[in-house]
């Protein structure tokens, strides 16, 4: 299929402003738009600039604004947007540093403010193996081991694009995991820091970022969880 | 970008669902609705500070363009309030109902009960609109 694909460039160092450029392609139509991208650097332009590594939804590289929505470009077939025009742009609310690669510091900084890492200082179990927990207990924070730090939740937040302070889905989605892990003992100081100004009373419930999210995770849900555990004091 | 250009290009740019229409339009009504509260307070305290202006101002909201805008703030104020009770239900009281589909059936929802509430209180409002001020319906 004939497709015109419109992509945001921004080459700092030509000195040229932010602009969109726009090349007539062939394709096919279960392409995904990360095959797209990687024609047009073949074909056509060799300085387009993005990030992709592991190009199968796992590694979370290659974020980007799709005909106006977050998406995974490796996990979405040009078929499936439903048009002949594709507009590429990148996520919203990070600095862009060159086409549609952003500066992802703040994101990681925010992610790294939830201590995002198992802590338990209490003597290892007499038999010296492992924490047992039961599956229910596991269960409860199943949904959101899922994240893979792609931004795409964050960067859809209307909270996050007027603030950017604010932690954003991701960080509480990664503080959920292991609020809610029966074996983890940090709960209290994740939740001091989600109680800030900059924590989960920032969320509007846009749900811009459940909607978004490429591995399905309730992000929505996983907030409101967290805000009931700060408001009741009570982890259940 | 700062952030209010990106705010507003996301506002206005981005393609989210029925979430993102939702949180745009609540953004609105409550703007809406914080603005004629507070000229209402002005125009109350016209009462205690200046008496003769307070006449002239509640000539103002019998005008035909203040009853038009009087409709549209019922509307603000409609869904502001419902869209406030669904999303204070779900996030303090329901955290489960926070399911795309259940979301998404929500807001539709919540727009409808907004509309079967502000139809028929704009057709009073209208009925009286062109009553007083066009003579209509034997006025």
């Amino acid at each position: 299929m004939q497709i015109k694909l419109k992509v945001f460039r921004y080459l700092p160092h030509t000195g040229k402003k932010p602009h969109y450029d726009t090349y007539e392609m062939e394709v096919d139509p279960n392409d995904r738009v990360l095959d797209v991208l990687e024609q047009v650097r073949a074909d056509s332009d060799p300085s387009l600039g993005y990030r992709r590594s592991c190009a199968h939804g796992v590694c979370g590289s290659d974020a980007m604004r799709i005909n106006g929505r977050n998406m995974l470009a490796c996990k979405v077939l040009v078929k499936d947007l439903n048009s002949t025009q594709i507009t590429v742009e990148p996520i919203l609310g990070l600095k862009v540093l060159r086409d549609l690669i952003v500066d992802m510091e703040p994101f990681f900084d925010h992610f790294r403010s939830v201590m995002p890492y198992f802590v338990n200082d209490d003597p290892i179990p007499e038999d010296g193996k492992e924490r047992l927990q039961s599956p229910a207990q596991r269960d409860r924070f199943d949904d959101t081991t899922k994240c893979i730090l792609c931004a795409a939740c964050t960067t859809s937040c209307p909270s996050f694009w007027a603030n950017g302070k604010y932690v954003g889905p991701a960080a509480i989605v990664n503080a959920h995991r292991f609020i809610f892990d029966s074996r983890d003992t940090a709960a209290a100081e994740r939740l001091e820091v989600l109680n800030e100004d900059s924590g989960v009373w920032r969320c509007r419930t846009a749900f811009n970022c459940t909607e978004a999210c490429p591995r399905d995770i309730e992000i929505t849900k996983a907030i409101a969880e967290v805000k009931q555990v700060i408001y009741s004091g009570k982890i259940e | 970008m700062s952030n209010l250009k990106t705010t507003m290009t996301g506002y206005a740019s981005y393609r989210g669902r029925e979430g993102h229409y939702s949180f745009l339009l609540h953004r609105i009504t409550g703007l809406g609705t914080a603005l004629f509260l507070i000229i209402h307070i002005l125009d109350t305290s016209f009462v205690y500070f200046f008496p003769d202006l307070y006449q002239h101002a509640i000539n103002l909201y019998r005008s035909t363009l203040f009853g038009i805008a009087e409709v549209g703030l019922v509307f603000c104020v409609f869904f502001h309030g419902v869209n406030g009770l669904r999303v204070a239900f779900f996030d303090l009281i329901a955290p489960r109902l926070w399911s795309v589909p259940k979301q998404r059936f929500s807001t539709k929802i919540t727009l409808l009960i907004t509309l079967l509430m502000w139809i028929p209180a704009s057709a009073i409002m209208l009925y009286n609109m062109l009553y007083h001020n066009f003579g209509w319906f034997g006025g």
